[in-house]
C-alpha cells in the first residue's frame, strides 16, 4: 500500500453538479486516477460511469491507470461537447 | 492561434485577422446555437470550459492541423458562458494558398475540437429542464452510433459477443501505405477498440493511386496524422493512436506488447524481420502481406503453428532479401495492395473472433493478372533457430546469420552455376503465347511443384517467373523442404538468352 498523498481535484459540468463542488483537496492512497475516482464515489454522489471518463493530470490527458504523484492536479473529463 | 472568449464572437474582426497576401482561399466555419436537439426544443446553451487544458489542447489542435495541411494558417475562437439561439459558439478560419487544403483543415479543426477540447454544454428547454449534452443517462446507455455495427454483429459468427471482443481488441498496423490504408479502414469499420498506426513517411502524390486514406490535400503531411484523421471520421468509436516514425529494433517490443494482433503492412524486409521477431517473442499473432506489381503473398504467423518467418526464409537476413524482393519505390498495381490489405484485415478479424482458419500454416499467393490464388502449405522447419528455441528467444538477434548460399541470383551468378544448372520458368495462364525460350530452360505451370522438386533433387535449379514473386515464394518453400540447390532469379528473365 502506497503512502497517502495530497492531490488537487477539480470537477466540471455533470461531475461538478454531482459532486456538489468544483474543487477539493484530498489526502489519498489511491495509486491511479481510476482508484481515485472509485474512492471519490464513496464520499461523493458521483454516479457518472468511470468507463466513460477521461482524465487529465497537470493539464495533460493521461491514462486512467497512470501513476499519481503528490501535488498532481487531477481533472476527470466527462464526454465533451464543444463547438 | 486558439483563443477562448466570454464575449460575443465578432466574425468580421476575426476574418480581417485572417487576411494574408499569399492566401488564395479563406474557409470560415461558424458553429451556432440552434433551437432544437434530438427532437426537443432548446431555448439557450451554457458552455463551461476547463480553461487551462482547453487552451493547451486548442493550440495543439491548431498546430497539428497546420502540420497535417501544409501551408494553412488557422485561427480559432471558442466562446464560453450563456449563449442565446443564433449566437456563434465557435469560429474557425483557415487561410491557405488553395481551397482543397483549406476546406480539409477547417473540417479537421472542428472534428478535433468536438472530440477532445474539454468544453461542455448544458441545454435549457422551454419547460425549465436542463441537461449536459452527451452526459445524460440516455446518451450513456444508447450511444449515437449503436446501429453502426448492426449488419456485422448480425452475422452468427460475430454476434454481440464477437462485437464485444472486437471492441476489446488492440491492433497494431505497421506501415500505413498501400496495404495499411485499406487494412486500417476495414479494421476501423469493424469496430476494433484501439488501432495503433506506425509510419515515419509523409504523403506523396505518387502514393495516392493506391493509398486510399489520403487525398491531394494531405500531400506533404505525416501519414500517421492524415490516416488517423480520416479513420476517426470513419468510426468515432475506435481509438486511433499514432506513432510517427519507423519501427526499429529498439521500439518494436514496446509497440507490440499488449496488442491482440499485429499487421505487417511494411514494404521492406528489415522491418518485417524486426516486427516478426517481436511478435514471435511476445506470442502476438502476426498477419503479414507483401506485394510485387500484380502479385502478393499473405502469411499469418502464430507461435507454435506452421513455422515462422525464419523457417520460410531459411536463415537469410533482411539485407540479403532486400536487394531482390523489395517493392518499395517500384511499380505497383493499385488493386493488388488493396486486395492484400483487405485480406490482412479479414485474417486479423478472424483471429480476433477465433474463427476457424488454415491461414496460420499456409502461404497464399494471389495474382490479379491471371486471377489465380495458390495456397502453399507451410510447416515449421526442423532445427529452425527461432521456432525450435522459443524459450531462448529474447537472446536472439532480429535476423539470424546468412546461410552460405544465397536464395536470389542475378543473371551473372546464374552463369557461374555452370552448364548443369536448370532454369525453370513458371508460367501462368496469362503468360500463354508469350515467346520465351532459353537454352536449357524448362517451362512449367506455376502449380506443378512436383516436377520442380524432381529437377531440384537432381541439380541446381533457378526459378523464374513473370514478376519474380511466385518464383521467390516457391524457391523459399523448396529450400525449407531441404533442397539446397534451389535459387530464384532476380527480376524477369533477360530478353537476350545469351546473357544467361
Amino acid at each position: 500500500m502506497s503512502l497517502p498523498r495530497q492531490l488537487h481535484v477539480r470537477f466540471f459540468a455533470v461531475l461538478r453538479e454531482q459532486a456538489g463542488c468544483s474543487a477539493l483537496e484530498i489526502e489519498t492512497a489511491a495509486r491511479t486516477p481510476a482508484e481515485l475516482y472509485t474512492e471519490l464515489q464513496k464520499s461523493h454522489p458521483l454516479t457518472f460511469p468511470a468507463t466513460l471518463l477521461r482524465v487529465s493530470l497537470n493539464e495533460r490527458y493521461a491514462d486512467m491507470t497512470a501513476p499519481l504523484a503528490a501535488g498532481d492536479r487531477v481533472v476527470f473529463i466527462p464526454p465533451v461537447a464543444g463547438g | 492561434m486558439f483563443e477562448l472568449t466570454t464575449t460575443p464572437i465578432d466574425s468580421a474582426a476575426l476574418a480581417a485577422r485572417l487576411a494574408a497576401p499569399d492566401a488564395g482561399a479563406a474557409v470560415i466555419f461558424e458553429g451556432r446555437v440552434r433551437n432544437h436537439h434530438l427532437g426537443r426544443p432548446v431555448t439557450r446553451l451554457e458552455y463551461e470550459a476547463y480553461d487551462d487544458l482547453a487552451r493547451i489542447e486548442g493550440e495543439a489542435i491548431v498546430r497539428e492541423t497546420e502540420q497535417l495541411y501544409p501551408g494553412t494558417h488557422v485561427l480559432c475562437v471558442h466562446r464560453t458562458g450563456t449563449l442565446q439561439i443564433g449566437e456563434a459558439a465557435i469560429w474557425i478560419g483557415v487561410a491557405s494558398a488553395h481551397r482543397s487544403a483549406g476546406f480539409a483543415a477547417c473540417r479537421h479543426v472542428i472534428e478535433e475540437i468536438k472530440r477532445r477540447l474539454p468544453i461542455w454544454k448544458k441545454e435549457y428547454h422551454p419547460d425549465g429542464a436542463a441537461e449536459w449534452v452527451n452526459c445524460t443517462a440516455k446518451a450513456v446507455a444508447h450511444p449515437a452510433l449503436a446501429a453502426y455495427h448492426a449488419r456485422q454483429s448480425a452475422l452468427p459468427e460475430v454476434g454481440p459477443a464477437g462485437q464485444a471482443r472486437l471492441a476489446a481488441a488492440r491492433v497494431l498496423v505497421v506501415g500505413v501505405g498501400g496495404l495499411g490504408c485499406p487494412a486500417a479502414l476495414y479494421l476501423t469499420g469493424a469496430g476494433v477498440g484501439r488501432l495503433t498506426l506506425v509510419d515515419g513517411g509523409r504523403v506523396e502524390l505518387s502514393n495516392l493511386h493506391r493509398q486510399i486514406l489520403y487525398t491531394t490535400a494531405e500531400v506533404g503531411a505525416p501519414k500517421t496524422l492524415a490516416a488517423a484523421a480520416r479513420l476517426r471520421l470513419h468510426n468515432p468509436a475506435v481509438e486511433i493512436v499514432t506513432q510517427e516514425g519507423e519501427l526499429t529494433a529498439t521500439n518494436a517490443r514496446t509497440l507490440v506488447a499488449g496488442q491482440t494482433v499485429v499487421l505487417d503492412c511494411s514494404d521492406n524486409f528489415t522491418t518485417r524481420f524486426i516486427l516478426h521477431d517481436a511478435c514471435h517473442a511476445l506470442g502476438v499473432p502476426l498477419v503479414q502481406a507483401a506485394v510485387h506489381r500484380f502479385e502478393g503473398t499473405l502469411d499469418v504467423f502464430r507461435r507454435g503453428e506452421g513455422g515462422c518467418m525464419h523457417c520460410l526464409w531459411t536463415g537469410r537476413n533482411a539485407a540479403d532479401l532486400e536487394t531482390a524482393d523489395n517493392c518499395a519505390g517500384g511499380p505497383v498495381f493499385g488493386p493488388a495492395v488493396g486486395v492484400l490489405g483487405i485480406m490482412q484485415a479479414a485474417e486479423a478479424l478472424k483471429l480476433l473472433l477465433s474463427l476457424e482458419s488454415d491461414a496460420a500454416h499456409q502461404t497464399r499467393l494471389i495474382n490479379l493478372l491471371d486471377g489465380s490464388m495458390l495456397t502453399i502449405e507451410r510447416a515449421a522447419r526442423p532445427g529452425c533457430p527461432v521456432c525450435s528455441r522459443i524459450d531462448q528467444l529474447p537472446a536472439l538477434p532480429s535476423a539470424t546469420a546468412v546461410e552460405s548460399s544465397p536464395l536470389f541470383l542475378d543473371a551473372v551468378q546464374v552463369t557461374a552455376l555452370g552448364a548443369t544448372a536448370k532454369i525453370v520458368f513458371l508460367v501462368e495462364s496469362a503468360d500463354a503465347g508469350q515467346p520465351i525460350s532459353y537454352p536449357a530452360m524448362q517451362i512449367v505451370p506455376g502449380h506443378a511443384l512436383a516436377s520442380v522438386r524432381e529437377f531440384a533433387a537432381a541439380g541446381p535449379v533457378v526459378l523464374s517467373c513473370r514478376y519474380g514473386l511466385r518464383s521467390a515464394a516457391i524457391a523459399r518453400l523448396l529450400r525449407s523442404e531441404g533442397l539446397p540447390q534451389v535459387y530464384a532469379l532476380t527480376g524477369p528473365p533477360p530478353a537476350n538468352p545469351s546473357s544467361v
